[in-house]
């Protein structure tokens, strides 16, 4: 795997707090946007508050209540955190699109200087329309109430600062591939749609009304926050701004040329497999953890058995109640599935579906073993999961690898042909890992 | 005070800049012709510590902008081809904005302002918004920010191209006040009007490359042009561009380009 360094970079406090309030004077500059602004994160409140009062007082039931007002603060928050994508993408792409980028890219300020101001002013922006609709979300429905969930709202205030911060960085790495506000736009859906998913597990976490999830979910959404802070400053610039528009006719055929190159050159299968030893330790790992926290979610009744069971029936039902050929290639075709599913998602989940190709079966074995005993779980993946697994690990290393490159921003540029060179290794794994594939769902139903 | 030796430049596969070598001594100016396309300006973000070199070295005021682009882009004043204001806000605002960051003492920015808003006769202007200045205005007041600072060389592409004759004058009066005080210039343009008012040495691009750099005197040599054959007198500089480029298989297009500039 390709050595990152990390580093973090020296700036000049008052060069920071120069760009940041000029930036922030810019945003609050114009009063049409303002007034939107401030009368959205107000008018939400002041509803929803009401709302959930109303139900209070008209015995609409203290569980519901309650879980109402959980639900109430987080679409409260959700609204302003949703302007941050918005400043975010004018303060970027909006400035360079104007040409206004290049000019305080020629001054002596760093890129950090620029990158640092432009996000500090953008998360002030947003982050006090977060807090001041929560804040008056609080007055307004908790007041009297008799119930006040500090520990789930913290849990939602700092999971708000870092949705804010994963979504400014997500449009600076937007301002690094769009040179105008319409592209900006549409590739913003790249950003909005896994938000989207984000926001509803979140949403989901605060029906739950478990404080402990929620503060899992908080420190996963800071470590996102972080890495695509990280990779956002990594791809800011001067050199990546402001490289000209040089050879871009043709998309297609460059398109066609850059995939080729891809493949061209790439190591061999046992080559790659010690290249890449590192990710697919990580793979590897996978397995026993998933084991581990499924034991732990089974035993402790964490994750009700009422949960789980649907998926191992699903798995079951999935090999087909067919003939022997039959239930091998409903076999093979569930795994094959799945190993195309995880690189997919590989970019957009930075690597994280590569980990789960290994996690997930680990957990469900585990939960299994929880619900009956190791031995009775390890006999249901034995023999096939002697070539199962090993592909797997293969395969999740391959994928965490592809995340890890898609997370690495260099100021040279040059992301997409990493990305395609780490796409074709997995590609042309596949020509081991399919017959490996084929090969373990013939051992199961023959074998199994 | 910027000395370019073998400057290289590529996007991807594509050259932008090959193989040039200038100096320019301080008080001295450079112009840099060529059609759009020719690599003035990917060589004026080069010189400016912008961009970093694909190759060759540029050093300014002695320091070499690998080691230090940010001590480079102190020294140096660029002024690109789109002024790149911020449109909310006032130029007074903005220029002080811009003073804050090349660190120069709050009254001194005040009174360089106050004294360069005078001199472009946009005084009255000052508290007035960007985005309502014309394009002229506009263009005057990137000159007065890429040259507030006082730096030792000012870098500036096309800096008179949306200016009125009179106010192109003052501009023009303006560099060569700088240039007196010790300023080194390097001015990128169409206009071989301007090139002829403010030039010590010419060079002359064309695909990235300089044809030719030198004085009026150097350059009429290279040309192989002796005197205009119609009116019998030395040639000027629009003939010898053409003379050159034209030498270099540069296209009829650029001539016309040139021709209309």
């Amino acid at each position: 795997m390709e050595a990152i360094a990390v580093s973090w970079p020296k700036l000049e406090q008052r060069k920071v707090a120069l760009v940041a309030r000029r930036d922030l004077r810019d945003a609050v500059s114009e009063l049409r946007l303002i007034i939107a602004m401030v009368g959205l994160t107000l008018a939400i409140p002041i509803g929803v508050g009401s709302g959930v009062r109303a139900m209070a007082l008209f015995g609409g039931g203290t569980a519901v209540v309650n879980r109402l007002s959980l639900v109430g603060a987080f679409f409260v928050v959700f609204i302003p955190a949703s302007f941050s994508l918005v400043l975010a993408l004018e303060s970027f792409v909006g400035e360079r699109e104007r040409t206004t980028l290049e000019v305080l890219l020629s001054t002596p300020l760093r890129e950090a200087e620029i990158y640092a101001g432009k996000i500090a002013a953008v998360l002030c922006v947003s982050l006090t329309l977060c807090y001041g609709g929560l804040i008056v979300y609080c007055l307004i429905t908790f007041a009297g109430l008799g119930y006040f969930p500090v520990d789930i709202l913290l849990a939602l205030g700092l999971s708000t600062i870092c949705q804010v911060a994963a979504m400014v960085a997500g449009a600076v790495i937007i301002s690094l591939n769009a040179r105008t506000m319409r592209a900006a736009n549409v590739m913003a859906s790249f950003i909005i749609l896994p938000m989207s998913v984000v926001l509803q597990v979140e949403a989901a976490l605060i029906l739950l009304g478990r404080a402990e999830f929620l503060w899992c979910f908080a420190l996963l959404m800071t470590v996102l926050a972080i890495v695509l802070l990280r990779m956002g400053f990594n791809g800011f610039s001067r050199e990546a701004l402001l490289a000209r528009d040089v050879g871009l006719r043709h998309p297609l055929r460059r398109a066609i040329g850059a995939v080729r190159a891809g493949f061209a050159q790439r190591p061999g299968f046992l080559r790659l497999l010690w290249m890449r030893r590192i990710p697919m330790l990580i793979a590897a790992a996978g397995f026993p953890i998933g084991a581990l926290a499924g034991f732990l979610a089974g035993s402790t009744s964490a994750v009700p058995p009422s949960v789980v069971r649907p998926v191992l029936s699903s798995l079951v039902r999935a090999a087909g109640d067919g003939g022997a050929l039959e239930t091998a290639l409903a076999i093979f075709a569930h795994n094959l599935l799945a190993f195309l599913l995880v690189a997919v998602l590989a970019i957009l989940t930075l690597g994280l579906s590569g980990f789960l190709l290994t996690f997930v079966p680990g957990f469900l074995l585990g939960f299994a073993a929880a619900l009956s005993s190791w031995t009775i779980a390890l006999t249901g993946i034995v023999p096939n999961g002697l070539v199962e697994i090993p592909a797997a690990i293969i395969a999740g290393g391959l994928l965490i690898q592809v995340g890890a490159t898609a997370m690495h921003m260099d100021e040279r540029g040059g992301w997409s042909a990493r990305v395609l060179a780490a796409l074709a290794d997995y590609i042309r794994a596949l020509r081991w890992l399919v017959p490996a594939l084929a090969v373990a769902a013939v051992l199961e139903v023959w074998l199994g | 005070m910027l000395e370019v030796r073998n400057l290289a430049k590529r996007y991807g596969d594509v050259p932008a800049l090959q193989e040039l070598t200038v100096r320019v001594e301080a008080g001295q100016c450079l112009i840099l012709l060529g059609r759009n396309g020719a690599g003035k300006t990917t060589a004026l973000r080069c010189m400016a510590g912008v961009l970093v070199p694909s190759a060759g070295e540029v050093r300014v005021d002695g320091i070499d902008a690998s080691d230090d682009p940010a001590g480079v882009r102190a020294r140096v004043g660029l002024m690109p081809e789109v002024p790149g204001l911020y449109e909310r806000m006032s130029a007074r605002a903005y220029l002080d904005y811009f003073g804050a960051i090349y660190d120069i003492e709050p009254s001194v920015r005040r009174r360089r302002i106050g004294e360069l808003l005078e001199l472009f006769e946009l005084s009255g202007a000052g508290d007035r918004w960007l985005g309502t200045f014309s394009k002229g205005m506009r263009q005057k007041v990137a000159l007065i920010r890429a040259t507030l600072h006082r730096p030792k060389l000012v870098l500036a592409d096309e800096p008179t191209s949306a200016l009125d004759p009179d106010s192109a004058r003052r501009a023009w009066s303006y560099l060569q006040d700088l240039q007196k005080d010790g300023c080194a210039l390097v001015i990128c343009t169409h206009s071989m009007e301007e090139a002829e008012h403010l030039a010590g040495d010419i060079g002359i691009m064309s695909a990235g490359r300089a044809l030719a750099v030198g004085n009026m005197v150097e350059l009429r040599r290279e040309s192989g042009l002796k005197v205009r054959q119609e009116v019998r007198e030395l040639p000027t500089l629009q003939d010898i561009y053409l003379a050159i480029v034209g030498n270099h298989g540069g296209d009829r297009r650029e001539l016309a380009e040139t021709r209309t500039a």
